[in-house]
């Protein structure tokens, strides 16, 4: 413990170590800031700040044929506008670009959304989504690659050590060019607003069958970490795209909200939300409008 | 460890913890050195050492916008930046605005002629903002404008005659 805090503004990934290495007291890395800052406005700051915005390769946006690789303080609205991210991945995009405001996202990153592991983080069930494995700079200086269940354990909890840092998102293009996906997210206004409900849907789509596979559905906002539901998915299997389908998953996706969080006082909300949420996405998948499921005509 | 460890933050002013950050940075076209310590926030920084007033602290949380300044061009809530974070930026904020000494710039102008500006908490950072947006894109449609100022409250004026001003700018 020391009596004041101390900053370090390194410019590689070699003075970070070095830092990182030599420190005896608590550290926070800082990017954004949007977060962290309206974190210790009542909370007491670590012996020291690290701010990572000057460390030029942190701040990187790779496409290529087989891979993306983004380096973890790229802003939201770098990935926003970033052409070969909207191309490959559109619901990275997607939920980038409905991050807060226009000022939040010109600060906030990618490595900040899952360092901060907020349940109603808008990028969390996008990587979980995608399968993207995270990079770690250890401390000490190891660097390593974990799968992204094994960094977000939970509630605004990361499995990360003090002086360890999230370095950027890596992961492999393997799906052809007829994967689709979409984004969709519910808030209590239209924009600069937490989720109260998001997910992120990606599939293979053969437009000739009019069916789908190797799909994945990922809810945010549900639970404590972004919850896959393979119930959903399953609802897919063997069937076209009809609107029968469309009832079939917006009841499955009842049922998801009725499981997660039974008894919860945003539960009855949140079952009918989920319906215009699963609209929405179906209507971005698949570019042709379904109807809602007879649940959101019931009486509440 | 202390601050001398590294060297690009000297400990400066004597007499002041050793925390003492020395920055420097350019705002509205001036090269500045401030000291700050690691906590500080850039919004208290801009305010208290170089008496720029005009940016609010109002949510200190992100949601207002009453703070907001243009760093190196993008619009951003200074009261959510370290002020140590900012070296060797560009800082602009509302007295940076002025076309030439005395004389407000277009955009300045266009919200007097439209009547969007009421009591002015807001206004500086309404007139960033829009400044921001105007800077990547010179004619934004009013969805555009309205998508820009979505991190702005007014409490005043209904946002109808800021976006009128903006779009009396961006028609130009």
């Amino acid at each position: 413990m020391t009596d004041f805090v101390r900053a370090a503004r390194p410019n590689d990934l070699g003075d970070v170590t070095a830092i990182t290495g030599r420190s005896t007291g608590s550290i926070a890395f800082i990017a954004g800031g949007t977060d962290l800052i309206i974190a210790h406005e009542n909370l007491p700051w670590p012996d020291l700040i690290i701010d990572i915005t000057g460390i030029a390769e942190l701040d990187f946006v790779d496409v290529t044929e087989t891979a993306v690789q983004i380096g973890a303080a790229t802003t939201m609205s770098t990935l926003d506008r970033h052409k070969g991210i909207r191309k490959s991945l559109p619901l990275l995009a997607q939920a980038s670009a409905q991050v807060g405001s226009a000022q939040i996202r010109n600060r906030a990153t990618i490595g900040g959304n899952i360092a901060s592991a907020v349940p109603a983080g808008d990028l969390l069930p996008v990587l979980k989504c995608l399968e993207v494995r995270i990079e770690i700079l250890r401390h000490d200086g190891r660097t390593e690659v974990l799968e992204f269940d094994d960094v977000v354990v939970g509630s605004g909890e990361t499995s990360l050590g003090n002086g360890d840092l999230i370095t950027g998102i890596v992961l492999p293009l393997k799906h052809g060019a007829n994967r689709i996906s979409a984004f969709a997210k519910i808030g209590m206004r239209e924009v600069l607003t937490i989720a109260r409900l998001n997910m992120a849907i990606a599939a293979n789509y053969d437009q000739a069958a009019n069916r789908v596979s190797d799909i994945r559905v990922v809810a945010g906002a549900v639970g404590p970490l972004p919850l896959r539901l393979p119930a959903v998915e399953a609802v897919f299997q063997g069937r076209v795209i009809d609107q029968s389908l469309a009832d079939d998953f917006l009841n499955a996706l009842v049922s998801e909200i009725d499981n997660a969080i039974p008894g919860r006082y945003s539960q009855s909300y949140k079952r009918r939300a989920i319906i215009g949420l699963g609209l929405d996405l179906l209507r971005d998948l698949f570019d042709r409008e379904f109807s809602p499921a007879l649940p959101l005509m019931e009486p509440v | 460890m202390l601050a001398k460890d590294f060297p690009q933050f000297r400990p400066v002013l004597p007499g002041t913890r050793d925390a003492a950050i020395a920055i420097t940075l350019n705002v509205n076209d001036q090269d500045q050195v401030l000291y700050v310590t690691a906590s500080d926030k850039l919004s208290r920084v801009l305010r208290r050492s170089l008496d720029l007033t005009g940016l609010k602290e109002g949510c200190l949380e992100g949601e207002c916008g009453a703070c907001t300044v243009l760093i190196n061009d993008e619009p951003v809530n200074s009261c959510l930046v370290l002020a140590f974070q900012v070296q060797g930026k560009r800082i602009l904020t509302i007295e940076g605005m002025e076309a030439s000494e005395g004389r407000l710039s277009r955009l300045q102008q266009a919200f007097l002629d439209k009547g969007a500006v009421q009591c002015g908490f807001c206004t500086p950072g309404m007139v960033l903002s829009a400044q921001g947006l105007l800077n990547r894109n010179p004619h934004p449609d009013e969805a555009e404008i309205r998508h820009a100022l979505a991190g702005n409250l007014c409490r005043c004026t209904g946002f109808q005659s800021i976006v009128e001003a903006i779009k009396s700018v961006a028609v130009q």
